[in-house]
């Protein structure tokens, strides 16, 4: 049967499976998109107890025509709702789209060569109107800053980045990502998207900030060291009035810190960043990406109702930055924080509440270790944040 | 309460530019940049862009074209850059924008006043960079090699040692170790000097690195010894690798006016389980020393009898340096007659080992292991001297003026670059006529070292020496050779000889020797004459000459000196 939207300018659909086997998985997404023109570009977010070996090889297999990238997850998101170890495909076509795909390792040249090498397919692409690059990184595998830095030195200030840090269902040993059949760990993999028609960013978070600004007086790298002249950890303890138990059990301090990050001042917003652990001996906390020196720091909180708000902000954001223009579908980039904030019932609001913002048109995502989202400024690597690239 | 935006800007600013990490200026202005919501940061100076982040190719350009009036607004693609410009002392400038949101007045002035501690920043910052960079370069050359900008032997020992260390991950690739030696190096920078040596040195560096995958290594050891450690999915892998080497350095290399024809030997070791850097580099260097052995120009691959072999190799080595320093070498004649009449025409000189325990030794028990080493030109010039000094004394004795001597040369010694000139000396101080002495070499080194010998040859005929091709009919002699070099004898294998009578196919090669001879005028010696029916054959086909038991066995110059002089040498020349 021929695909009905095979003729339509752009065009989204999604397929999603919770089958263990992965295979079996691969083909339950691919016949929910059925029929399907051969896509521009198939993302695949999975989670890492899936063979990505084997799930590449079959799925470009399937669809020899199209760029093929993905990641492992912390979890997925489909057009049902929020997933578990399941596997969700995102398909974009049309003929007003273009699409170029690149790759970079981190392991000789760190992550700032990784993604700048996966972005120089921009150098490749054939431009339409908008563009933007997405990318995804390995959640784990340092200073994420680091990857928009190295796609904002090919991309500069006119293409928007978008995108996030694979996970691996918060084991935290070794997430995937995936280009065509290769599948790569400590790297980066972007797909340049060009179209006729507006693409749009949105990124919206929920947290406030509990605490006065603090001077951030000493960090290097991701390890944030002191605010005001104080042992992070111990101000961050104090602050918090943390028990004993919590402050000494890694699980127990990372669980609460999932909901509540460090916020950054930045001149019209805060950002956030997300604390992966502490160093009892040194008492400084470990962040997924830098909180820079100099810089105001807050130690915040966020509730079920303002993140979940933030997730119908960040959805009509993208949406409104299409000039008027419906949406034919929306790829979402969930930080796997906001999850353990608002809970697996929270998690289905969540979707429904896009879902119903954006008319109920097809989209998909992932939970991820870290979101992308660059549309001003320089900088654009956030924690704690849903961000929403949308099509028109 | 929360400060101002701009102070604020003016804290993380500045502290971006205070890191103590600079790993480099462009880390610097991305947080520059992040601090204060810009697009655009950049560092110009005099016209040129010292770094900048967010600027395409041709908005660099408009940039610096405009940086001289520091315009507050420029137009570049996406909207109005809103600019923001510092002064950083001279004429070098930092630049902040921010695309269509224009700078406050107070983040303005705030910039423009901490533009001077970002200059000290940016010095220190310059400083430190300087000194790491001193700091590295410190490091490479303690571990590259300043000719060819290799890895030396500690980097080399270094990585390797790495690898095996990764070994159990790689099972599937085997690690191999190339020892890679240029073949008669020492000839050429003896004879076209160590500026053409070196030039040698950096093409092979240059051929092994095209060779290689990127992933290998490839590394100077010492002087010619040059190494390349590469894994491959198989063993033929890394053969394939050093077949490819060998053909690329055989190809001639134009150096110091002269076409040099060169070449490499290689040996190749797999690493097992429990082998340490330093013994894969050894068992190569051993492979290496029997490619060599086979012939030069080729590789070998390394088997555990190559260690037995190697140290009994230095054992004989060892033994034989002592030898020499002992003077247990001596030099034995053998006489050559004429074939038709039986008179005596002269001497081959032959070099014996008077071993203190093993006896006499004949050369095929040392002269390889002395080719290998550096002796065989101390061994071939002792021999020359002890047979042109007894044999001048003998020519000045009545009716033997006519007594000719000759004496072998190798491969080796024959392309030393100041052969001529010692054996000059020794024809001086013998007092020998250099017309009446030839000097022996294989039909083989003449050929395989026509292009590196040509000189020294040169410088042999203009002393007068002429040569005696031995072995001759082994090889694969040109004849164009044998007439451009002062040929004067052309001796018969014992080989042929010895079957005369029995294989007719030796009969007609002994034939068109003695043919070949007659038709270039030079003389043809037979080896090895021991019965009267391969004398009455050789003088039936025209052969002038004979060597063999028939005519006498080699013998010490005193017993020699006894046997055929002893009546006519007045007691006071006697030695």
């Amino acid at each position: 049967m021929a695909d009905p939207l095979a003729n339509q300018p752009t065009w989204v659909k999604v397929g999603s499976s919770t089958e263990r086997d992965t295979l079996s998985a691969l083909e339950e997404a691919l016949r929910a998109m059925q029929p399907l023109h051969p896509p521009k570009l198939l993302v695949v977010f999975a989670s890492p107890l899936h063979d990505f070996g084997r799930l590449a090889e079959h799925l470009q297999a399937a669809m020899p025509e199209s760029t093929v990238i993905g990641c492992s997850s912390a979890g997925e998101i489909a057009g049902s709702g929020a997933l578990r170890q399941g596997l969700v495909l995102w398909a974009l076509g049309g003929s007003a789209i273009t699409v170029c795909s690149g790759w970079g390792e981190a392991d000789q040249q760190g992550l700032r060569g990784a993604a700048a090498d996966a972005a120089a397919c921009l150098n490749q692409i054939e431009r339409r109107r908008h563009t933007v690059l997405l990318l995804l990184s390995d959640g784990l595998a340092g200073n994420q800053m680091d990857v928009v830095r190295g796609a904002y030195d090919i991309a500069h200030h006119d293409v928007p980045l978008v995108g996030g840090c694979a996970g691996d269902d918060l084991a935290m040993r070794r997430t995937r990502q995936l280009h065509g059949t290769r599948v790569l760990s400590n790297a980066v993999v972007a797909a340049a998207i060009s179209s006729d028609h507006p693409l749009g960013v949105g990124v919206s978070h929920g947290w406030t900030p509990l605490s006065a600004p603090m001077l951030v007086t000493d960090s290097r790298g991701t390890r944030l060291e002191r605010l005001d002249d104080q042992p992070a950890l111990d101000v961050y303890c104090h602050f918090f009035d943390l028990d004993e138990a919590v402050r000494h059990d890694a699980t127990a301090f990372a669980t609460f810190a999932e909901t509540h990050p460090i916020g950054i001042r930045r001149r019209d917003r805060i950002e956030m960043r997300h604390i992966t652990g502490r160093d009892l001996e040194n008492r400084t906390l470990l962040m997924v990406a830098e909180v820079p020196q100099g810089g105001l720091a807050f130690l915040t909180q966020g509730d079920v109702g303002s993140v979940l708000a933030a997730a119908a902000t960040s959805t009509e954001e993208a949406i409104n930055a299409l000039g008027g223009r419906e949406p034919v579908g929306l790829l979402l980039f969930d930080c796997v924080s906001r999850r353990s904030v608002f809970g697996e019932e929270g998690a289905q609001d969540e979707t429904e509440r896009i879902s119903a913002c954006s008319g109920g048109v097809p989209m998909a995502g992932f939970y991820t270790y870290g979101e992308i989202a660059r549309t001003s400024g320089s900088g654009g690597f956030h924690n704690q944040t849903l961000v929403t690239l949308a099509i028109g | 309460m929360e400060p101002s935006w701009s102070l604020h800007l003016l804290s993380e600013v500045l502290s971006a530019f205070s890191t103590d990490d600079p790993d480099n200026l462009r880390d610097v202005l991305n947080r520059v940049a992040e601090s204060v919501d810009a697009e655009v940061c950049a560092v110009t100076n005099a016209g040129h862009m010292e770094c900048s982040i967010g600027l395409a190719e041709e908005e660099r350009s408009r940039v610096l074209e405009l940086a001289p009036s520091r315009p507050h607004t420029m137009g570049i693609s996406g909207g109005t850059l809103c600019s923001c410009w510092a002064p950083l002392g001279g004429e070098r400038q930092l630049l902040i924008g921010r695309i269509d949101v224009p700078f406050e007045l107070e983040e303005r002035s705030l910039l423009r006043a901490m533009a001077r501690s970002i200059e000290l920043s940016l010095r220190m910052l310059e400083a430190i960079t300087a000194e790491r960079q001193a700091r590295r370069d410190a490091s490479h050359q303690a571990r590259h090699d300043p000719l060819t900008g290799l890895p030396n032997r500690v980097l080399v020992l270094e990585t390797l040692n790495r690898w095996l260390q990764r070994r159990p991950g790689l099972m599937d690739k085997p690690i191999a170790v190339l020892f890679i030696d240029v073949d008669r190096f020492k000839w050429v920078n003896d004879a076209h000097g160590h500026a053409a040596g070196d030039a040698l040195l950096v093409h092979v560096s240059r051929i092994l690195q095209t060779a290689v995958r990127r992933d290998d290594l490839v590394g100077r050891l010492s002087g010619d010894e040059f190494i390349v450690i590469t894994r491959s999915s198989s063993r033929d892998g890394a053969r394939d690798l050093a077949q490819r080497i060998v053909k690329a350095v055989r190809k001639p290399l134009r150096l110091a006016g002269t076409e040099l024809s060169h070449s490499a030997s290689i040996g190749i070791c797999f690493a097992g389980q429990t082998d340490t850097a330093s013994t894969l580099i050894e068992n190569a260097d051993m492979a290496m020393y029997r490619a060599k052995a086979q012939g030069r120009g080729r590789y070998a691959v390394f088997e555990p009898m190559l260690r037995e072999q190697a140290r009994e190799r230095l054992e004989l080595e060892e033994a034989l340096r002592h030898a020499v320093d002992q003077m247990q070498i001596e030099t034995h004649l053998q006489p050559v007659v004429q074939i038709r009449t039986g008179q005596l025409v002269g001497f081959e000189a032959l070099v014996r080992w008077n071993h203190p325990r093993r006896g006499l030794l004949s050369p095929q028990h040392f002269i390889s292991a002395a080719e290998e080493s550096d002796l065989i030109e101390e061994i071939d010039l002792a021999v020359f001297s002890a047979a042109t000094a007894a044999v001048a004394r003998w020519q000045r004795l009545p009716g033997w003026d006519h007594l000719r001597i000759s004496s072998n040369v190798s491969a080796r010694t024959l392309s030393s670059a100041d052969l001529v000139k010692r054996l000059q000396s020794r024809l001086m101080s013998s007092g020998i006529n250099a017309a009446q002495v030839y000097l022996e070499i294989t039909e083989t080194s003449l050929v395989d070292d026509i292009q590196a010998t040509g000189d020294t040859i040169k410088g042999l005929q203009d002393l007068g020496l002429k040569l005696a091709i031995d072995d001759f009919g082994t090889g694969y002699s040109s004849l164009l050779y044998l007439k451009r070099f002062p040929v004067g004898l052309l001796k018969i294998d014992q080989s042929f000889v010895a079957d005369l009578g029995r294989d007719p196919d030796d009969e007609t090669i002994a034939r068109a020797i003695v043919s070949l001879a007659r038709a270039l005028g030079v003389q043809a010696v037979a080896e090895g004459v021991e019965t009267a029916d391969q004398e009455k054959r050789l003088r039936k086909m025209g052969c002038e000459c004979g060597q063999g038991y028939r005519y006498g066995r080699p013998l010490p110059i005193a017993t020699v000196e006894r046997q055929w002089f002893g009546a006519a040498i007045p007691v006071q020349t006697r030695s």
